[in-house]
């Protein structure tokens, strides 16, 4: 492991600047490496804070992160995290939610760079989101809980000053989405009636993990009148199934957050949560004399012709393709709502366990400490 | 007059040397062009022009066109490899 102030003397790994909060962030802003909130000064001595819970070389890259293909060193991103107002414990998690999204399956050059306006959406699963409070119930997408604000901004601030997505220039979205300051949840496992996301993915339920989604904006899903698992899961489908939605023409994995409520309330009603995707993938379906003229004619008779080349305007077009691919997770807090989560399309959810530097799964934050 | 501080570095450079520009060797008869449709709406059309705008401005001696199954995903390495192995000069459409 080098010492800190080693790694510093490499050219442009630091720099000196006057010691004044005001000018450091006019610094940083002018320089590029901000999200447009103030910044918190990466000083050599709070990054050095930061990576106390860092078991690997500080210089080693992690990942190349698109579209710049910048490496992605501990240093780097403990710099960025200090930026963001991390505290020193979460650093793991969001070394663990980078090395993610840099998997291959994940797109990220494409989710980067595209006009759309995805960004990359973090739950967080086991242990760990419990040990660091990541909110999980109300309000768990919006403001109030230190781990979910800055481990989502540490993320953002990577993207751009690592990754080199730079609105305008590397990050070409139409729009952007408030989702591009900070995405980052964890599921409401204690509310849940079924199992996590995570053990539904492969892991045991004592493994803290990861999942990244190259995702839309949360929309609302109001239900305050069915009883009934059919009635709810009508209303989800309904409001998963519009025209202008990515998701429609690529095989994806759009996400459903089931309000802890509706999941019970569709949990009584002896719906799995296999049982849940089957019926909104069969019900989530446009015919495709709703969609417009020119996209009938260029996409579902052209890119999508193998698949729909000969079917009749009354088709039912579905929003997903299989019903294993809708991804569905319990987060929130008390009311009759869910949220629908349209994605990128051209991306599949990658989902990564939280281990040592030596490759044990890690039981805790602690695990980590130098 | 305040004090200096160290402060660290959270940009990454992009990654250097790694593309070479190979010395081209331009065969009399003129350039063997290369068209990477990225398959986004109105990217073949505004390929064709730009095909017609070089054929019009410089010597072509072949014109190769391929297209990319999606205009979010990387093109694959097939195409690539084609493009490297029978054009000097590739242009790659964005349209939207």
């Amino acid at each position: 492991m080098s010492d800190l102030s080693d790694l510093l003397k490499a050219p442009g790994a630091a720099i000196e600047a006057d010691e004044d909060f005001d000018a450091i962030n006019a610094l940083y802003m002018e320089r590029g490496w901000s999200d447009g909130l103030p910044i918190v000064p990466p000083t050599a001595a709070r990054v050095e804070k930061m990576l106390a819970y860092c078991d690997r070389p500080w210089n080693e890259s992690i990942a190349k992160i698109a579209p710049r293909y910048g490496e992605a060193t501990p240093l780097r991103l403990a710099a960025n995290a200090v930026m963001a107002g991390c505290r020193p414990e979460y650093f793991p998690l969001f070394m663990l939610a980078i090395e993610a999204m840099c998997e291959e399956p994940f797109n990220l050059y494409g989710i980067q760079a595209t006009t759309h306006l995805c960004a990359p959406l973090v739950i967080v699963n086991g242990p760990v989101a419990v040990e660091l409070g990541i909110n999980s119930g109300h309000n768990a997408f919006g403001p109030g809980t230190q781990s979910n604000a800055t481990i989502g901004r540490a993320i953002r601030l990577a993207l751009v000053n690592i990754g080199g997505a730079i609105p305008g220039a590397g990050d070409m979205s139409t729009f952007g989405a408030p989702s591009k300051f900070s995405y980052c949840v964890a599921e409401n496992e204690a509310d849940s009636p079924w199992e996590p996301l995570h053990v539904e993915r492969g892991f045991a339920k004592d493994t803290t993990t990861v999942t990244v989604i190259g995702a839309e904006c949360p929309h609302n899903v109001n239900d305050h009148e069915s009883l009934s698992a059919e009635g709810i899961l009508t209303t989800i489908a309904g409001t998963m199934a519009t025209t202008g939605n990515n998701d429609v023409y690529y095989d994806a994995l759009p996400l459903v957050v089931m309000g802890p409520e509706h999941a019970k309330t569709v949990a009584q009603g002896g719906f799995s949560k296999a049982d849940a995707k089957r019926f909104l993938q069969e019900h989530a379906t446009l015919p495709m004399n709703r969609f417009s003229k020119e996209n009938i004619e260029r996409r579902f008779r052209g890119t999508l012709k193998a698949r729909y080349g000969e079917s009749p305007l009354d088709t039912p077009i579905p929003v997903v393709q299989r019903a294993e691919d809708i991804i569905i997770a319990v987060i929130g807090g008390a009311g009759k709502h869910s949220a629908f989560i349209p994605t990128f399309g051209a991306t599949r959810a990658v989902t990564r366990a939280l281990r040592t530097g030596e490759g044990q799964l890690a039981k805790s934050v602690k695990d980590f400490r130098r | 007059m305040a004090n200096k501080i160290l402060l660290v570095v959270p940009e990454a450079p992009a990654p250097a040397g790694e593309a070479v520009v190979n010395e081209r060797a331009i065969d009399k008869r003129g350039i063997r062009l290369g068209v990477l449709d990225n398959s986004k709406g109105n990217a073949d059309h505004l390929l064709k022009f730009i095909v017609d705008a070089v054929k019009a401005a410089v010597p072509v001696a072949s014109v190769v066109s391929l297209r990319k199954a999606s205009v979010s995903l990387p093109a694959p390495k097939d195409i690539l490899d084609r493009l490297a192995g029978e054009a000097d000069v590739v242009v790659s459409a964005m349209a939207d």
